[in-house]
């Protein structure tokens, strides 16, 4: 504790230890990195812009096996979607679904992420290890006994059952990486808090998480993703119509023989977009939200 | 500012075990500290006094024994109900709130109406020169400025206690000079009892009304500072008090004589009865008690020189004793600053009348020199 | 104790010996707030995978399925009553019979997913590692632009994972696929992906690795970052060149972050469900099923096998347990604290 700009930077992160300019790059060497850098982002998006070039075709063009970026461009697919399926009812349960599950994964971890970094209770190592071992007992393989669990709570075809189910799959690791990131805030704020008079709890809640936005931001967006547009348990638990969500609606257009890559394309976009916002927020946190849980084991 | 009641503290029989080590981090602590004492307690690292520190603030389990403020026992209570602040190493300073927040929050959680709140930190603004900063985030502050909140989030409270655990090692070595004094005359302003932690003999020696010294767990010696300059109990505290460093050797005794090089120092009577029949005794000179002398005066030794530092107001001579019998480390000799000896001279001297101090070998407990 | 100048009161040292109760007590008083705060995660964990684990364990000596799951058979009677009778064909205990079986491929084909699931992680894992590791290494240079491709390079996590799968699909698509459609427009033959088990387990592969190149990239990139900056500096003094900067000073410096990642990654690879699901479906004939969707079709398609499922789920975890115990064991005869 020998910096004390660490007070004050609680919790962002090391110095960036990037390696000042000592000498500009050769130009070879910035067309070969910029190259580099290039390829990559056409691999990265080109999946995507596809999809999205297609959602823009007719349901013949897209299986048409002529390359074609544009065919009689039009909105007709999304408006199908739109209009004509119980897509909005998907995506309203998925964002009702998505939104608890963030919100309750989020509590979890931080609270049980808090609770690691900073109090050594017995059971604590143990704890890790537990966390660990959730994430190697198959999800495949759990749905049905999860699914008799659910059946007996009497939460079938519920939202509830999903946020549930989804927070199982995301708060372990959110919690481990929540502990690194608390790691980083010093234990001298919760000391400082301690003697100026709030309990374990509201040190938590006053002063430490106010600190822990990044971490907080990766854990949001972790938690989002998995609830968002997941299709397994959302195909066991939910039966009407009605509570299903995205990723267990969109499965009505993949008929087994004559997929409506149409309605598909169009729906992945549809589907992609509100993952890209949370994304877009997030993303400036990720580095520093991220590697705070990864460089301590 | 109104001055508050300032406690007494007292740590009796105090023990820190950290879990998975058998060896005490603090042992059996006993310390009596009067209320607006300014109490020091020093030691090199591991010794156990930011932990007593801690134990006092309740932010550190106490395994037995008990800590009394004034005559209240606090040793189970929780930091909160103790009535203490305190100031850390790397200030804590809640860098999501401004100066002003920082300096009100253990107010506001005690329920404090705003008026007063506000009326208290623009008070010790005042004091601490930080009027102009209170909107600021720390992050916005320099070092010393920093520094200044955290002492100001402390004296808002009127504590009993402070308790302060290296609250200067943040700052570059001018400003920590300068702070030095600001705090401790605020303390004596303020007349409120104070702990405070440091491994810097000199903050020590310059801030305390009495220093407490603390090696593995254990408190050697508690004293003012010219009392344990001049009268250290044993010979870790007498090392440890001085700059630069008190010069120390085993050597043997040989008719009432410790034979330091080829000399030999005379011993006083008292001092060869209690070193007895173990034939060795640990000698301790402070570099400013040598005096100059020739060779073959009596009681005078030779000193090789291997460096001379030359200060201006000073000069300290760096030397190998000559004809070493038994291990001691470089001599250290403080000489005026002109005419010093070259390097690779041999200069002669003798330690002047009651400079010497004596240690038994075996437990460095002093010994005698009278 | 030494002394004390100005010996104060000297209260009791004696404290009472703690009782057993007592210690447990103040353990209660100590720590009955982390408790509180883990609590909410350890119930619905216990309950949604400790309990499922250990129930999978028992079942997994039984032969418990669809149709033999009732303790009791009952029938109503006459006046509207019901009798029950022990069901003479209730699930039984079978032993190890179920990892006989397994083993042996007398049901399911569990070497072939076994071979298809260590290629499968391997590959994936290692190209996760590599492409993420090159290119975080990339964006960790001061440039123009870093910000950009920063978000576009991290944009394919953002993709909910069966929009990926489909929109790979759609791309490896035998009959109107841009793959094919671009290897007939050079003069190739269109390649049929779906038709061998390697070309079929090589889409699935690059779907998987276009999705997890962004965690490691990210990854790998805070942990650059956490590097300190004047280790560079004293290198190149040393006159280190670049290359031995990055052997020397990146790579052990990546070390703690790399152990953790390459650990997770693998039990997620190994676990991963819907890439191979829906990208390959299995096909062609199952040849390109991993040990989890092979063991969800042979468990859960047609009369649901809840004690294979179960058989398969504990060889999994026992698996991925080996590895992490090995991988551990590995880290901390290198000196890595895990």
């Amino acid at each position: 504790m020998a910096d004390p700009t660490l007070a004050q930077d609680a919790g962002a992160h090391t110095r960036a230890a990037t390696p000042r300019p000592r000498r500009t790059r050769s130009p070879l060497a910035s067309v070969a990195l910029h190259g580099t850098l290039g390829l990559a982002v056409l691999v990265a998006l080109f999946p995507i812009v596809w999809v999205v070039l297609s959602s823009l075709k007719p349901g013949y063009a897209i299986q048409s096996s002529e390359i074609t970026l544009f065919v009689e461009p039009s909105f007709d697919n999304y408006v199908h979607v739109l209009t004509e399926t119980s897509f909005p009812r998907w995506f309203l349960n998925s964002a009702v679904v998505a939104a608890f599950t963030m919100v309750i994964g989020i509590t979890m971890s931080a609270s049980a992420g808090y609770a690691m970094s900073r109090f050594n209770f017995p059971g604590r190592r143990g704890l890790m290890w537990v966390f660990l071992v959730t994430q190697m007992f198959p999800v495949a393989i759990l749905i049905v006994p999860i699914y008799t669990i659910m059946a007996n709570l009497g939460l079938i075809d519920t939202k509830l059952s999903l946020i549930i189910a989804y927070c199982t799959v995301a708060v372990p690791f959110c919690a481990w990486m929540m502990r690194g990131y608390f790691d980083t805030i010093p234990k001298e704020l919760d000391e400082a808090a301690a003697l100026d008079g709030l309990g374990p709890f509201a040190t938590f809640y006053r002063v430490v998480l106010p600190l822990a936005r990044p971490g907080l931001a990766v854990t949001a967006f972790y938690t989002f993703l998995t609830a968002w547009g997941e299709v397994a348990y959302a195909i066991a638990f939910i039966q009407t119509d009605e509570n299903l969500t995205l990723g267990a609606g969109l499965q009505q257009f993949v008929p087994r023989f004559n997929p409506q890559w149409d309605s598909l394309t169009a729906g992945a976009v549809l589907i992609t977009v509100p993952a890209a916002l949370v994304f877009f927020f997030a993303q400036k946190h990720l580095v520093a939200g991220l590697t705070a849980g990864g460089t301590k084991g | 500012m109104s001055t508050s009641t300032s406690s007494s503290v007292t740590f009796s029989g105090a023990t820190r075990i950290y879990p998975g080590s058998d060896r005490p981090a603090v042992d059996a602590l006993d310390l009596h500290i009067e209320a607006g004492e300014f109490l020091v307690l020093v030691g090199p690292s591991g010794c156990g006094k930011s932990t007593s520190l801690r134990m006092l603030a309740g932010l550190e389990e106490v395994d037995a024994g008990q800590i009394l403020i004034g005559d209240r026992d606090v040793t189970h209570l929780r930091p909160k109900d103790r009535d203490i602040a305190m100031v850390f190493q790397n200030y804590a300073l809640y860098p999501h709130m401004t100066v002003a927040e920082n300096m009100g929050f253990a107010l506001k959680i005690a329920g404090v109406d705003k008026a007063t709140v506000r009326k208290q930190v623009e008070e010790a603004a005042a004091i601490l020169d930080l009027a102009d900063y209170l909107d600021r985030k720390p992050k916005a502050l320099s070092g010393g400025q920093r520094q200044r909140v955290a002492m100001g989030r402390a004296i808002v409270r009127q504590p009993s206690v402070f308790c302060m655990d290296e609250p200067l090692s943040n700052l570059d070595a001018k400003l920590r000079v300068s702070t030095r004094t600001q705090i401790a005359s605020l303390q004596r302003r303020l007349g409120t009892t104070t702990v405070y932690v440091t491994h810097d003999q000199v903050e020590a020696m310059t801030m305390g009304d009495r220093v407490a010294v603390l090696k593995d767990g254990l408190l050697q010696q508690v004293d003012t500072p010219l009392g344990l300059y001049e009268k250290p109990a044993n010979a870790f505290v007498a090392g440890f008090i001085g700059s630069p460093a008190m010069n120390l050797g085993t050597f043997s005794v040989v008719d009432g004589h410790a034979r330091i090089g080829d000399g030999l120092v005379p011993l006083p009577r008292s001092t060869v009865e209690a070193v007895g029949a173990a034939g060795q005794v640990q000698v301790g000179f402070r570099p400013e008690a040598l005096l100059p002398a020739s060779e073959g005066d009596p009681g005078s030794f030779a000193v090789q020189a291997l460096v001379v530092e030359e200060l201006g107001s000073d000069a300290f001579l760096y030397g190998d004793l000559v004809g070493d019998d038994l291990r001691a480390d470089h001599v250290v000799v403080r000489l005026p600053p002109r005419g010093v000896p070259q390097k690779g001279e041999t200069v002669w001297f003798t330690v002047e009348p009651g400079g010497l101090h004596a240690f038994d070998v075996e437990t460095g407990a002093a010994l005698p020199t009278h | 104790m030494t002394l004390s100048s100005t010996p104060g009161p000297t209260p009791d040292h004696a404290q009472p010996a703690p009782s057993r109760g007592g210690r447990l007590r103040r353990s209660f008083d100590r720590h009955w707030y982390a408790w509180a705060m883990v609590l909410p995660t350890v119930v619905v964990l216990a309950v949604l995978i400790g309990f499922p684990l250990v129930q999978g364990i028992w079942q997994s000596f039984t032969d418990l399925n669809e149709s033999n799951q009732r303790s009791e058979v009952c029938t109503k009677t006459l006046g509207g009553g019901e009798t029950c009778k022990p069901n003479p064909d209730a699930a039984k205990f079978v032993g190890l019979d179920n990892y006989v079986d397994v083993v042996t491929g007398e049901r399911g084909r569990f070497w072939l997913w076994f071979t298809n699931t260590v290629v499968w992680t391997f590959a994936c894992v290692s190209f996760h590692y590599l492409l993420g590791l090159g290119l975080a290494v990339m964006l960790n240079r001061p440039m123009r632009g870093r910000g950009l491709y920063r978000v576009l390079l991290i944009l394919p996590w953002a993709v909910p994972g069966f929009v990926a799968a489909f929109a790979w699909r759609f791309l490896f698509n035998e009959n109107f696929g841009l793959f094919n459609s671009l290897l007939t427009t050079v003069g190739l033959d269109p390649v049929d992906w779906f038709s061998h088990r390697w070309t079929s387990l090589f889409t699935a592969i690059t779907t998987n690795i276009w999705m997890g190149v962004p965690f490691m990239m990210v990854a790998i990139l805070g942990g650059l970052q956490s590097i300190n900056a004047d280790l560079y500096e004293a290198a190149e003094m040393d006159g280190a060149s670049a290359w031995q900067r990055f052997r020397h000073i990146t790579l052990p410096g990546l070390r703690p972050i790399s152990a953790t990642v390459i650990l997770l990654g693998t039990i997620w690879t190994f676990n991963m469900f819907p890439v191979i699901f829906f990208v390959t479906g299995g096909q062609p004939a199952g040849e390109s099923e991993i040990l989890v969707t092979g063991a969800f079709r042979a468990a859960f398609e047609g009369v649901r096998n809840y004690s294979l499922a179960a058989t398969y789920g504990v060889l999994i975890l026992s698996l991925l347990l080996v590895f992490a115990a090995t991988y551990r064991r590995a880290l901390r005869s290198q000196g890595e604290v895990w």
